[in-house]
């Protein structure tokens, strides 16, 4: 159970990217989502105690996160955004490193290194420098270290930016694996939608949404998104497309105008959310 | 403190990186022995003493200079000290660990230079004992500084041209390939602030090439003591 109690956080340069957070964390997979530049990395990285809150409080298992930080990090694994595999070095050295990291013994880092490379399905890369593995194999090395950790609460940031859709599948595929609690950052919301049991939604350094994903769909009632570039009675304008939503049974006759509908997803919570803070 | 991740991240990154790699244990001799050729064309052998002795001062210290890029490419651009951050090792287990795996890339250019020193006469049992110490708390300090600017600046690009010019001015001005008599006493307390400067004055007095200048153990062990305590400042384990 992660308790966020009203963290700020204010660079030296002024950027105030948090502006008080709030919240409860105790479901098995817990997704915060938002836009590039929302907040989720800084407060991915107060969470994991990497990063120094400007005032505030976070509770990891009856833990504070400033007080009690060694017994905190006993408990955690953080894989960082855009974290990068050293190109000389072998999945497997990586992961054992990791490990002796986190107390290990030599013997026991190489199993548990062995046993999650297995169950990712890169085994046979295990002793290849990562410069010349895939991208998507690159970033299994790190949710390999995830897996291998048996850490209680394992955080994730944006671990399938820059990636094509199948190594993302891929990689997804290998999170559900992950034993622990699970906070992942996405700007991916139909993966929050599938993955996650709760959903955070920040933006500008607030959490402007949160809940299960079916209760956050569940508002919309039935309804689904029609979307044209021309002007809709009664539409969203965004850029240069109009999003409107509508009873699913007047879909045909909205598609006969020339409009596209989808079913509703969180983009569509977070568009609605987004729109009403504009406004 | 956990030693034995310190030792695995030396024998990982620093044993195993030079078998599949050696080009790091070739760039790290090509400039002392550069400069040993050119002392020993330039005085016609008669300071060639000096040069063996500076070569073992240069490859420590530009070793440990450069640690700093790598340093700040695993904090800035692989996130790999962040992923670090949040396990159970401290700031100075990551030091040592990295600090440890390019002192391992200096081994073949000591041996190389050991060799050297041997043919010319320079070793005797207290003499290797002496310039050890000095070699480790060089090792220490530079180690250090290369921390204070991995930790202190922005963009990975900078760094390189960084480490470049203080390469040069850390281990190439000091008098590590000449007689300190050359220079000064005021040019030389300047230089002190690179640790290759007491660490070549000591060694020169220590090897009989020049006269022995006592003031420079105390400035090496004060300034290692002091960029220690600032390297932990700025590895900036938990960033403010």
């Amino acid at each position: 159970m992660i308790q966020i109690n009203n963290i700020r956080k204010k660079y030296s340069d002024g950027t105030e990217a948090l502006r008080g957070i709030n919240a409860e964390m105790g479901k098995r997979i817990t997704s915060v989502i938002g836009r590039n530049g929302a907040g989720k990395t800084t407060l991915m990285r107060i969470l994991s105690t990497q990063l120094e809150p400007s005032s505030g409080e976070v509770i990891i298992d009856g833990l504070d996160v400033m007080k009690d930080t060694s017994e905190v990090r006993k408990k955690i694994c953080s894989i960082p955004q855009e974290a990068t595999p050293l190109g000389i070095l072998t999945p497997m050295e990586h992961i054992t490193l990791y490990l002796l990291a986190r107390k290990f013994q030599y013997r026991e880092a190489r199993r548990e290194a062995m046993n999650a490379l297995d169950s990712l399905g890169i085994l046979e890369y295990r002793d290849k420098p990562a410069d010349t593995l895939s991208g998507g194999t690159k970033r299994k090395i790190f949710v390999a270290m995830a897996i291998a950790s048996n850490a209680d609460t394992v955080f994730l940031d944006e671990p399938t930016t820059g990636l094509d859709p199948v190594s993302r599948m891929e990689v997804w595929s290998s999170i559900r694996k992950l034993d622990g609690n699970l906070i992942v950052t996405t700007h991916y919301m139909e993966e929050a939608e599938e993955l996650s049991q709760e959903v955070f939604m920040v933006e500008s350094g607030l959490i402007i949404e949160k809940g299960e994903v079916g209760e956050l769909l569940s508002r919309f009632n039935g309804k689904v998104r029609a979307e044209s570039h021309s002007p809709m009675d009664g539409g969203i304008r965004i850029s240069n497309t109009y999003v409107k939503y509508i009873p699913e049974p007047d879909a045909a006759e909205y598609i006969r105008m020339g409009c596209t509908v989808k079913k509703v997803t969180l983009d569509d919570v977070f568009i609605l959310r987004g729109v009403s803070l504009e406004s | 403190m956990n030693p034995k991740f310190s030792l695995y991240f030396a024998w990982y990154y620093g044993f195993r990186v030079i078998g599949r790699g050696p080009s790091y244990v070739i760039a790290s001799i090509a400039t002392p022995l550069t400069l040993l050729f050119l002392v020993y064309v330039l005085s016609s052998g008669t300071l060639v003493q000096y040069a063996v002795i500076g070569g073992f001062v240069t490859l420590v210290a530009a070793n440990g200079l450069t640690s700093a890029s790598d340093a700040a490419f695993m904090r800035l651009q692989a996130k790999i000290q962040d992923l670090f951050v949040a396990t159970s090792i401290s700031s100075i287990d990551y030091m040592i660990g990295l600090t440890l795996s390019f002192l391992l890339f200096t081994v073949p250019g000591l041996a190389l230079y050991s060799v050297l020193a041997v043919l010319y006469h320079l070793f005797t049992p207290l003499r290797i004992a002496i310039m050890i110490g000095v070699l480790i708390m060089l090792t220490l300090s530079t180690s250090a500084i290369s921390f204070i600017i991995a930790g202190s600046i922005k963009h990975i690009r900078n760094i390189w041209g960084i480490t470049g010019i203080l390469s040069i001015i850390m281990t190439i001005l000091p008098p590590t390939f000449y007689p300190y008599t050359f220079l000064p006493k005021y040019i030389l307390y300047a230089l002190a602030i690179s640790p290759a400067t007491p660490a070549a004055i000591i060694l020169q007095g220590t090897f009989g090439l020049s006269p022995e200048f006592y003031t420079m153990i105390f400035v090496l062990l004060g300034e290692t003591a002091i960029y220690l305590s600032l390297a932990k400042y700025f590895t900036r384990w938990r960033e403010k």
